[in-house]
């Protein structure tokens, strides 16, 4: 039996978007990261990037400054804190070039398909010449025939052809394209199976699809979003309020002579106090988010598409395809007054056995499910009465004369002259609950009612569930008329539903959300959505659809699946999480670190030391390096986004206050106590106290 | 033992102080919305007057930069003013006492100081002031000053509402503070100290007559009236030197308690009035707790300490608790009520000698002042408190997925930016100026800085910076160095984040509102009010623990 036309989401075959990473080229480009120049952009860790410079010269030219101690002992621990802080940078790089590779290897498939793309040109003169897609124009023709790989975006003028698109999509069935009606575009770089057509270009060299998709995902065209924009404001401030307050105690310690504090010690106290963690994998999350949309099989054109999606306050959704399978499905037999129930379903199932329609095939299914059996009859002495919409009704004339049809309730009643009342009855019933009753008769005799209903997809209800404890409105968009689309909208639970809507409703309905200041998203295909994909907060297109609709959406669907706009608001909301979040823990750790380094500058204040750390050097080498270890081990988080479950804002700040903010804190008090002790116990191992007093030796003779 | 009945004054005070903040809050409110009130008979004239004098229509509203732009330029004039008046007063009338003209710098600190509503006095009132000055310099200062801070609150909450981008008529808001707000209450502050037997007099001094000392010349003055805007104007500085410890100035408990009211009233009435003007009176309640959660708190802190002095041997049992610097008319419950409300009013009135107190009695303190928001002065403190639930929102709203949104209004890149200013004016305007005393070594002789000077310095500057106005003594702050920079500091901490509030209500009056729903981050929540404690705890605590530790925690180890 064959699958209606719904691609599960499972489903999908991905082979190009697999993120795989090269090991050796994640490292250099996070080595190559340490030009100043690419680290003048990220102003939390070019802080840190001045002080670990400064402590290199700290450790390497003491002459310079005469006020630090310089002795063996001091100088292994400059050292310490050079390579610590080195680390600090390095992981926050990792960060940023593992995510950036994932992009990359998407990238690089998609550049192979590109290189050497030719096309064959129709000239005005009808001449055909052969020409590098580079040279080819917006509006040029082109001829394709099977086994071509069709140079640029493009709109098929005339003819019809097979395509496999697999190398842009992934998706490895192939699709079909014809002339005329909604869908006619085709991508660059996707190979013709069969047919020949030609085919009007539609993107200028360098703009069409496959440029943006490469664009994009290799981080080029990356522009911070408006929330990280603020949220690098917020993160600078605090960097730069905490540059004050360590300089000027740098003055405050020289002056009050005590000597307690050396440079090094508050270089470590400002890098540990400033909110590198989230600093350092910022860059990396708002990559990580775009890769995520692009795992799902979605183009996004801009990162703030995708923050946007976080944001929406409602959907608009197309019932067919998206809220229901798409079919009408046999749902229900209901005989005439005297019919024997099996009799009426054999009948049905008779009537039905040559119609090759989802609907047909649904009375087969389920009449036989039900114990209905066919009866054994000559094909080729059956007469078929094809459906005409005149007549609204199809029907066959059996080997032994009996006459069938199926059809309308009212036009099948014309045809045998009369219907049962309490079968009128039981139809009218089923069309107010959205059902689309069909009658069957036998010879000028209604023998029943088949009820025909909308299926909704299973599992819908409950994402539609999950979207309205999130807080987003779902608005049901339909042809249909009111009593259908009222039973498919309870049924489904979508709160609003549009019935009879027109092609310009969902621009109509796009432009009333915004007006009362509200985000809205939709799905779209046809050239006549354009508009109000255009006019979206986010338009999600499918790649099915023609190339006006592409255009003018912000995201494609490569799997033409538009229930997959729920899965694109995860995924902006995801990305606004992890960044809340992980700047929270950046702060609360910051509490526990104040209790760490504070005692151990500074011997007035030991009832701060609430981690008892005896030995304040190795304090300040086990917290920073705690504060450095924190960047790889949030990386996966960073990359993956934090675990987002559909659930009511104010629920969602006490999880994730008590997740990052207090654990958080109590992670930082254990870790920074356990990293001491580590330390601690490291420095008495008798190989390494002995190697440790070589170094302090050799590096107190160093000038 | 501290009797029982002390700690029922500062609940019962509180409790008034309480129960009458909603009524005002909700009176403000329709001050500001030019509703009809009781007093529109009688003073509609004196409005109309006014405006017809500066030459305002009523309906003009103004967009924020309009606005900031007329409130800088009323001040400024009012700052040259007394500037003028202080270096020529003893030439003008009513100086009986013969105070002699100030010098530049003493009167630029003078002038600075009352316009900003700090009050830090570096003169002495009973000899370097003249009636003349201190009525018509300062004391209109000490109304001009605490009426700009609730224009900048009416046009900071008006965004919220707002999405024309205007924030109201400055001159409307000014005019109507004065007279509908200040007056009336400045009336009935007055009738309260005069009933007390405050002073309330034109006469600048008595002269009395007694066996053993001989004449003394007792400084009088218009007292009860210059109290009463000196704590509802969260302004703070004494008509007398000592400000009121002064018996003539706060004869009773029952003035000290009175003071207490007027200090709190308006700070703690503005959140009611906020959640009035944006009507949604809920949204009043996280912001009120969370400014009374941390001034309890500071409160505890403040009497606990004294209460458990570390530095007494255990042989002296001090049952009355650490009784240094305190005034003896009071019990220490008291004493601390009103010096924890007047410097968390950013009031800076003072009945204590801080320099004299416990060390953890100066952190709470200074912590206050750090966080200028719990409740803050009148208006600006508010204001604070905004930006800081501003920048929680950013944080908070993120976490649950979402740009953030407060009341209904996109927190971006605008607010973020100028939220941060402000915060970011306040470590600024305090550390490097003390860091300069520090170094070059002013106020103190050399060789003496210790944590206690150091604490001096930090405090200086701080109760500059908050435009609170206390003093803690202890150094040499009346030269020009310590006059420059703290009219400075005093100038720029309550100029600029004036400016940021105003901006951001002028941003947020672009942006049209966004619906409420599940998703949103709820700000009346339980939840919320305790994430906004703690985060207000945390951001203070992150800036300012170094200053602290180096400060009065040090005197503690």
């Amino acid at each position: 039996m064959p699958e209606p036309p719904h691609v599960p989401p499972g489903a999908r075959v991905s082979v190009h978007r697999r993120p795989h990473t090269s090991a050796g080229r994640v490292l250099r480009s996070s080595l190559k990261m340490f030009d100043p120049r690419l680290e003048v952009h990220k102003p939390v860790m070019f802080v840190v990037y001045i002080f670990w410079l400064y402590t290199v010269a700290l450790l390497l030219l003491p002459s310079v400054f005469p006020d630090v101690p310089s002795t063996g002992i001091d100088r292994v621990y400059y050292l310490g804190l050079v390579v610590i802080l080195f680390l600090t940078l390095w992981f926050s790089h990792l960060g940023e070039a593992v995510a950036e590779a994932q992009g990359r290897a998407q990238a690089e498939s998609l550049r192979q398909v590109r290189s050497g793309a030719q096309g064959r040109q129709v000239l005005p003169d009808g001449r055909r010449v052969w020409v590098p897609a580079t040279t080819l124009h917006q509006g040029d023709t082109v001829e394709l025939r099977p086994g071509e790989v069709i140079p640029l975006d493009g709109d098929v003028q005339n003819g019809a052809l097979v395509i496999d698109e697999s190398m842009m999509t992934g998706e490895s069935e192939a699709v079909i394209r014809e002339s005329g009606g909604d869908k006619t575009s085709v991508l660059g770089g996707s190979r013709v199976l069969q047919g020949v057509a030609q085919v009007r270009i539609t993107s200028r060299p360098g703009e069409s699809f496959l440029d943006r998709m490469i664009r994009l995902v290799e981080g080029v065209q990356r522009e911070k979003t408006p929330n990280e924009l603020a949220l690098t404001i917020l993160l600078a401030t605090l960097t730069v309020a905490l540059l004050v307050v360590i300089t000027t105690l740098a003055f405050f310690v020289r002056t009050t002579g005590g000597g307690l504090v050396d440079l090094g010690t508050l270089v470590a106290l400002l890098v540990c106090l400033m909110p590198t963690t989230i600093g350092g994998l910022l860059p990396a999350i708002g990559i990580a988010g775009v890769n995520r949309v692009g795992q799902a099989n979605i183009v996004a054109k801009s990162g703030r598409a995708v923050e946007a999606a976080g944001d929406l306050d409602v959907l608009i959704l197309d019932k067919t395809g998206t809220i229901t399978i798409g079919n009408r499905l046999a749902s229900e037999f209901i005989p005439a007054p005297g019919v024997e129930g099996k009799t009426f379903m054999q009948v049905a199932l008779l009537c039905s056995a040559f119609d090759d329609t989802p609907e047909g095939r649904s009375i087969v299914r389920l009449a036989t499910r039900r114990g209905a059996t066919a009866e054994k009859l000559d094909p080729t002495k059956i007469r078929i009465i094809p459906f005409s919409p005149e007549r609204r009704a199809s029907g066959l004339v059996l080997p032994d004369g009996r006459e069938l049809y199926k059809g309308a309730v009212d036009a099948v009643a014309a045809i045998t002259g009369d219907i049962p009342r309490e079968l009128r009855q039981a139809a009218q019933d089923a069309s107010r609950q959205g059902m689309t009753p069909l009658a069957v008769s036998e010879d000028k005799r209604v023998v029943g009612v088949v009820l025909l209903k909308d299926v909704v997809k299973p599992g819908i209800r409950d994402r539609l569930r999950e979207l309205r404890m999130m807080g987003i409105h779902t608005i049901m968009c339909t042809g249909d008329n009111r009593l259908t689309a009222g039973a498919i909208a309870r049924e489904s639970g979508v709160d609003e539903f549009i019935a009879e809507a027109k092609p310009e409703t969902k621009l109509a309905l796009v432009q009333r959300v915004k007006r009362e200041g509200r985000l809205v998203a939709m799905t779209g295909d046809g050239t006549n959505d354009a508009p109000a994909l255009a006019q979206a907060d986010v338009g999600l297109a499918m790649n099915s659809g023609t190339s006006a609709a592409k255009e003018a959406g912000n995201m494609v669907d490569l799997d033409s699946d538009p229930t997959k706009l729920i899965e694109v608001v995860s995924i902006g909301k995801q990305l606004l999480i992890t960044r809340g979040a992980l700047t929270t823990f950046s702060i609360t750790s910051d509490v526990a670190k104040y209790f760490a380094l504070l005692p151990a500058i500074f011997v007035t204040v030991p009832f701060l030391n609430l981690l008892g750390l005896a030995v304040p050097r190795v304090a300040v080498l086990a917290t920073l390096f705690f504060n450095a270890l924190t960047i790889p081990l949030l990386i996966p988080l960073a990359l993956r986004g934090v675990r987002f479950r559909p659930r009511a804002a104010s629920e969602l700040l006490t999880r994730n206050l008590v997740v990052y903010g207090l654990g958080g804190l109590v992670l930082a008090f254990v870790a920074i106590k356990v990293l001491y002790l580590g330390l601690e116990a490291l420095i008495q191992e008798p190989t390494v106290h002995n190697l440790l007093l070589l170094l302090e030796r050799y590096l107190a003779r160093v000038p | 033992m501290i009797p029982w009945q002390a700690y029922l004054d500062v609940a019962l005070t509180l409790s008034v102080v309480l129960a009458l903040a909603p009524v005002l809050g909700r009176y403000m409110a329709r001050v500001y919305t030019d509703r009809p009130t009781l007093l529109d008979g009688l003073l509609g004239p004196v409005d109309r007057f006014l405006f017809r004098l500066l030459g305002v229509s009523r309906r003009e509203e103004m967009g924020w930069k309009e606005y900031a732009a007329n409130l800088l330029l009323l001040n400024a004039i009012a700052l040259v003013a007394v500037f003028l008046l202080l270096v020529t007063q003893a030439g003008l009338p009513l100086n009986a006492l013969g105070a002699p003209n100030m010098s530049w710098d003493l009167a630029s600190h003078t002038a600075s100081s009352f316009v900003t509503n700090t009050n830090y006095q570096h003169y002495v009132p009973e000899q370097q002031l003249s009636l003349f000055s201190a009525l018509f310099g300062l004391q209109t200062l000490m109304y001009v000053s605490p009426a700009t801070g609730l224009c900048v609150f009416v046009a900071f909450s008006r965004g919220f509402q707002r999405r024309d981008g205007t924030v109201g008529n400055f001159y409307v808001d000014f005019v109507r503070t004065l007279t509908r707000i200040f007056l009336p209450l400045v009336i009935l502050g007055t009738l309260g100290f005069l009933l007390a037997g405050v002073p309330e007099t034109l006469a600048q001094s008595v002269t009395a007559y007694s066996p053993l000392a001989g004449a003394q010349v007792i400084p009088l003055g218009p007292v009860a009236s210059w109290n009463a805007i000196m704590l509802l104007g969260t302004n703070g500085g004494g008509y007398f030197n000592a400000n009121l410890a002064q018996p003539l100035a706060n004869p009773t408990a029952a003035t000290l308690l009175l003071g207490v009211v007027l200090m709190l009233l308006i700070p703690l009435a503005t959140p009611f009035a906020f959640g009035y003007l944006i009507r949604r009176p809920g949204e009043a309640y996280p912001l009120v707790v969370s400014a009374i959660a941390i001034f309890l708190l500071a409160l505890g802190i403040f009497l606990y300490f004294s209460l458990n002095n570390p530095f007494l041997p255990p042989t002296i049992s001090q049952a009355q608790g650490f009784l240094s610097g305190a005034e003896a008319r009071f019990s220490l419950p008291e004493s601390a009520l009103f010096e924890v409300s007047s410097i968390y009013s950013n009031t800076g009135a003072s009945v204590m000698a801080i320099g004299a107190l416990t060390p953890w009695a100066q952190t709470s303190l200074l912590f206050g002042m750090f966080l200028q928001a719990s409740p803050g002065g009148d208006g600006t403190g508010f204001g604070m408190l905004l930006i800081y639930v501003i920048l929680a929102v950013f944080v908070g709203g993120l976490m649950v997925g979402r740009t953030p949104e407060y009341l209904g209004k996109k927190v971006g890149r605008d607010q973020v930016k100028w939220s941060a200013a402000a915060l970011l004016s306040h470590p600024f305007l305090i550390l490097i100026p003390v860091a300069l005393a520090v170094v070059l070594g002013l106020g103190f002789a050399p060789g003496t800085l210790n944590p206690a000077t150091f604490t001096s310095i930090l405090y200086e500057f701080t109760s500059e910076s908050a435009n609170n106005g206390s003093g803690i003594g202890g150094i040499a702050d009346t030269t020009v160095f310590y006059n420059v920079a703290g009219a400075l500091v005093m100038l720029v901490g309550r100029y600029l984040p004036i400016l940021a509030m105003l901006a951001i209500g002028g941003s947020l009056s672009r942006e049209g509102p966004q619906p409420v729903g599940p998703g949103t981050l709820r700000t009346e929540s339980l939840t919320f009010t305790i994430y906004l404690i703690l985060f207000l705890i945390v951001i203070a605590g992150l800036l300012f623990l170094p200053v602290l530790v180096l400060g009065p925690l040090s005197q503690l180890g």
